[in-house]
């Protein structure tokens, strides 16, 4: 487990492959939100071209077995995993965080009871937690969206313990204690703003993990039904015309990757540059 | 020693229990009665089945005394029966499991035999050009989807080559998606393997030993790879229990007859018991893999040893 | 060597060469793999409804009656058999030496017990309705003879039926079912999900008219593997795994023009798929909106997309080539495809596009049906019915639509099924109430329904006739395709003579697999 000790240092060096990810990551978040405008065809209007038609200028991911134009449809679905990604990132942050400073400043016991738990979870991948949630909570975009939340929120909180219980051994804190400032405000007004930046680097290495349970669970069938353009989703639908239609299995899919990928650049060179003495080891 | 043992066992037993605790949990996120739940996906529902089924689950006591009657049943090996087949949860599973196993060590066994060198390579070329295409090649597989993955390889050697089968349960059948597991999974052995790597090429008895003028390999193979490969040991049981997760998908890709084809079938017909069930084995897997491995640990490493 | 193995080896090459020469290569005894999408649901064949179930059952066990190619009935179980005068009582005399599997005869006195199992209220059995009035059975030496209350004019078709089962008594003389049949092949194993295991019985004397070879069925073994994944499936025959699969309906046309491989489709699958309604849910019980509906599906681009041109509209709510079907008397009576008409009617009741009317497309999982439903959802898009798709598993499904048509309020829903059977008295079976999960109508259909099986040609067509146009015009009911679910196999050139029956029944007696 990594434990982080230090915030992000004023002047980091950019290394070629943060500005590769950064770069890519730029590209897929603007042309999601501008999907709309990008968007030739409606992403569910079928028949907007020949079925299942190779790549050409009109189509350029070619089209689908309704005839629907796969470049308009991988757009969108960026939208919808994007959307998927940054709310369950963003809720998952915010559980996550309250059980990890709860764990780190709500006494001895209840640190014990809840490191234990998390700790429990922590060691299940995460896509398992999400699955299981989700057969319980049946498939649908809001169901999905809330299991890999809620999958997220082990990560988030074994993170945010680790940074607490690092401030909590800062000298100001014992001061702030003796003084007589209670818990509550303690973490509110001396904590978090310390902490809250190095937070924001973790949540993007749950982005990628997100995205990546997202189309896992619409390529089973759980996740986003068709026929939402989600990544997982197309690919699903489009599995059985590998061999006549390939590009309607590469195009979402390499969407999914360079996605993934993006995130995850963005996401390493961040934990390195927030943990200096990891970055001295490798 | 004993003691590590019997700590790694008891928090192992414990984890366990917390999870079959959770697992009784969970049916009650299902809206409505469980019983009507269940019941609405079951031809054989008499008023009889469903009483003994309410029964069984004391539905009538509070939600904490069921999870309580819950727990009991698991304790004793009893996981309930389907609802589709009115078959012993436990018989299902454990009939499977030794494919998941075949499946899960056999993609262990690539990303191992994958993992292991690239990151050796890029911890002794470390800054250059090959150490930055590893690591490339690194991040590259953790952000490729297992799925997606697997169906390129299928039309790749199955559809368009006829080399491989898939669909089935002989040794021929076990390639392709031991390496669709283990290509995306060497990924995060390579990383494991080159920090480790490093971090023993940088302690004092290392630059003893070359100060001593032995043989750069001689170096490296001896002095710095058998002890980076038992801090290795340590994250195999994490990466073990990331591709059992990663196995789920990748079993219904290939319609290979595991547990995890098994879970996913259930989810889909919403067979709540099995559900249960397939949690709880999965867990008590990835936790005495885990447990096994912390032992192990112990022997191998002589500083634990002592203690 | 010695010399005569080597005189032996050279024979063999001379026949092999003969055979390659008359393009036949040599046959011998093997085993065959078929691999299909879905598994049984269950193997009592009393209990089981779904078509992936019965086609199993229908190897392990015969029926007393069986059906050529004409449709005209021939013997079975029963080397012969009578119908009273008066048509109440029907006389079946069981053949000379039937062995069960496990060597115990099946005789009049098991045939009884048989049919006491299929109508006892315990049994649970789906297809109860459809075994007719049957007031009684008695043992009269070597024959049974049943007795009805009133005449049943679709008996003897049913009795050549896969729903028509006999067990030997054995099957279910202790509390878990084993299932011991007369049929060409034995049980072996079941794990279910994974694959069912049936041997060659030695001992089969076949009397169905659809297949050739008199006895044993020349394959030793026979394995039924699930591979769900279409694409696993084609790799599976491609690598040689199994050698007669569903195929994938995308590929199926590619297969056709490769002469590595051979397709072959049910003429006589007697399936026809309907959409219909929850017409108990306001506003679904107004057969106005049924109607405009009903007129917003393209079912041609349902055949040609959704299928693949594989499979054909049909217009009646039972399927083509039954007795009295008639598509072009069914098409007038039915709603036609005009999504304008359709938008109009829908706006007309209030339901516009910023206030859609919203209903569930409650359906199952099959290839080809889930792109249907795709195209469907969108075309109901159009007339402002905002549908949302709920996919279950097919067994699931039945009975969770056996719940939701019990409903007289909540969210009204559209869905779709498919029906397959040898006779249109299936009509009974499905909209006779209770009827099928719980779809069956109103006392006007049931005694339309009673009377038809009283009646027999040309009046019982008439009467039918007018149970489908009650039907249709109402709008109870939508005939989209025939057929639509498992139609459809592969094999690789090596496999001879497989053929497909009744119902999309598999029949496996005259296969040989050249080497």
């Amino acid at each position: 487990m990594t434990v982080l000790s230090q915030t992000v240092p004023r002047r980091p060096r950019v290394s070629p492959t943060v500005l590769l990810g950064l770069g890519l990551a730029t590209i897929i978040v603007l042309a999601s939100l501008l999907a709309p405008m990008l968007a030739p065809f409606d992403p569910l209007r079928m028949a907007a071209g020949p079925r299942l038609a190779a790549p050409s200028l009109a189509h350029l991911f070619g089209t689908d077995e309704f005839g629907r134009d796969l470049f308009s449809r991988v757009l969108a679905g960026g939208r919808l995993s994007l959307g998927i990604g940054i709310s369950a990132v963003v809720s998952g942050l915010l559980v996550g965080g309250v059980v990890g400073l709860a764990a780190a400043f709500g006494g001895r016991l209840t640190e014990a009871v809840l490191l234990r738990v998390i700790d429990v979870l922590y060691s299940f991948p995460d896509t398992l937690i999400a699955l299981a949630l989700v057969a319980f909570l049946g498939p649908g975009i809001e169901n999905a969206t809330l299991a890999i939340a809620i999958s997220l929120v082990p990560f988030y909180a074994r993170v945010t313990y680790g940074l607490a219980a690092a401030e909590r051994s800062k000298p100001y804190i014992e001061a702030a204690r003796l003084a007589g400032i209670r818990s509550g405000r303690l973490v509110r007004v001396h904590v978090m703003p310390n902490i809250g930046q190095s937070l924001v680097v973790m949540a993007t290495l749950g982005f990628s993990s997100a995205i990546l349970s997202a189309a896992g669970l619409s390529f089973l069938g759980l996740g986003v039904q068709p026929p939402s353009p989600e990544w997982g989703a197309i690919l699903a639908s489009g599995r059985n015309y590998i061999t006549k239609a390939p590009w309607i299995l590469i195009f979402p899919g390499l969407a999914i990757c360079l996605t993934v990928l993006s995130f995850n650049l963005i996401g390493d060179s961040l934990r390195d540059l927030a943990d200096p003495r990891r970055k001295a080891r490798s | 020693m004993l003691l590590l043992i019997l700590k790694r066992v008891l928090t192992a037993f414990a984890t366990v229990l917390a999870v079959i605790v959770l697992s009784g949990i969970l049916i009650h996120l299902v809206p409505g009665d469980p019983v009507t739940a269940m019941m609405a996906q079951s031809v054989t529902a008499t008023p009889e089945v469903m009483a003994a089924m309410r029964a069984r689950l004391g539905l009538d006591l509070p939600v904490w005394q069921q999870v309580a009657l819950y727990t009991g049943h698991v304790l004793q090996g009893d996981l309930g029966m389907t609802i589709r087949g009115n078959e012993p949860v436990a018989r299902l599973l454990l009939q499977r499991l030794p494919n998941t196993f075949a499946l899960a060590v056999s993609g262990l066994g690539v990303a191992l035999a994958l993992g292991i060198p690239l990151g050796f390579l890029a911890a002794i070329k470390r800054g250059r050009l090959a150490d930055t295409i590893v690591m490339v090649i690194a991040v590259l597989g953790v952000s490729v989807p297992a799925f997606w993955l697997g169906l390129i390889l299928i039309q790749l050697f199955a559809l368009k080559l006829g080399w491989l089968p898939v669909a089935g349960s002989g040794w021929r059948n076990i390639l392709l998606p031991a390496l669709t597991l283990g290509l995306t999974y060497c990924a995060l052995v390579a990383r494991m393997t080159r920090s480790a790597l490093i971090e023993v090429l940088s302690e004092d008895y290392i630059r003893t030993a070359r100060a001593r003028g032995l043989k750069e390999h001689r170096v490296l193979l001896v002095h710095a790879l058998r002890p980076a490969l038992i801090s290795i040991v340590t994250v195999v049981g994490l990466v073990f229990a990331y591709l059992l997760g990663g196995q789920v998908i990748i079993e219904n890709v290939f319609s290979w007859n595991g547990i995890g084809r098994l879970a996913v079938q259930a989810m889909l017909e919403r067979d709540y018991p099995m559900i249960q069930g397939f949690i709880v084995v999965f867990a008590t897997s990835v936790v005495v893999v885990s447990m096994l491995i912390d032992i192990l640990y112990g022997f191998l490493d002589p500083r634990m040893r002592q203690r | 060597m010695t010399s005569s193995i080597k005189s032996r080896l050279a024979l063999m090459a001379a026949a092999t060469a003969i055979g390659l020469a008359a393009g036949f290569s040599a046959v011998t005894a093997a085993d065959l793999t078929v691999a299909r999408s879905v598994d049984a649901d269950s193997l009592d064949a009393q209990k089981a409804s779904t078509t992936q179930s019965l086609q199993i059952t229908n190897l392990i066990f015969d029926t007393m009656l069986t059906m050529d190619k004409s449709g005209s009935v021939q013997p079975g179980l029963a080397s012969e058999w009578s119908m009273s005068p008066d048509g109440k009582t029907y006389r079946f005399t069981i053949r000379d030496g039937l062995k069960c599997h496990d060597g115990s005869s099946f005789d009049a006195a098991a045939a009884k017990a048989s049919l006491d199992r299929a109508l006892s209220p315990e049994t649970n059995n789906p297809n109860l309705s459809a075994w007719g009035p049957i007031t009684g059975s008695k043992v009269d030496g070597k024959a049974l003879t049943v007795s009805l209350s009133e005449p049943y004019g679709p008996f003897a078709s049913f009795l050549t039926s896969i729903q028509a089962a006999f067990l030997c008594p054995s099957s279910f003389a202790s509390a878990e079912f084993k299932p011991i049949g007369t049929g060409p092949f034995k049980f072996v194993s079941w794990t279910r999900n994974d694959s069912i295991q049936l041997a060659a019985n030695p001992d089969y004397k076949n009397a169905n008219p659809l297949i050739e070879n008199p006895g044993k069925p020349h394959i030793d073994k026979l394995t039924f593997k699930v591979i769900p994944e279409a694409v696993a499936r084609m790799a599976a025959l491609r690598s040689g795994e199994a050698d007669l699969v569903e195929p994938s309906l995308e590929e199926a046309t590619d297969l056709k023009n490769d002469s590595n491989f051979k397709v072959y489709a049910a003429e006589l699958s007697g399936q026809q798929m309907l959409a219909a309604f929850t017409w108990k849910i306001k506003p679904l019980d107004n057969p106005e909106i049924r109607k405009a509906i009903g007129m917003a599906m393209n079912r041609d681009a349902y055949a040609s997309i959704a299928f693949e041109g594989l499979v054909n509209t049909a217009n009646c709510p039972v399927a083509p080539n039954l007795f009295s079907t008639d598509e072009a008397l069914c098409a007038s009576w039915g709603v036609k495809y005009d999504p304008e008409g359709a938008k109009a009617i829908m706006e007309k009741a209030g339901y516009t596009k910023d206030k859609p009317l919203k209903v569930k497309l409650l359906v199952h999982k099959l290839p080809g049906w889930d792109q249907m439903h795709q195209i469907m959802q969108q075309d109901l898009a159009a007339i402002n019915v905002e549908a949302e798709i709920e996919t279950r598993e097919v067994a699931a499904f039945f009975d969770y639509m056996k719940g939701v048509n019990e409903k007289t309020d909540g969210e009204p829903a559209v869905w779709t099924m498919g029906m397959s059977g040898v006779d249109p008295d299936y009509l009974t079976f499905l909209w006779k109430r209770p009827g099928f999960v719980n779809m069956g109508l109103n006392a006007e259909v049931d005694t339309m329904l009673d009377e038809q099986r009283k009646l027999s040609g040309e009046p019982r067509a008439a009467k039918i006739h007018e149970i489908e146009k009650y039907l249709m015009e109402n709008a109870y009911a939508v005939p989209l395709l025939s057929p639509g679910w498992g139609w459809l196999m592969a094999s690789n050139a090596k496999v001879e003579g497989f053929k497909m029956g009744f119902m999309v029944s598999l029949l496996f007696n005259d296969v040989t697999v050249s080497k």
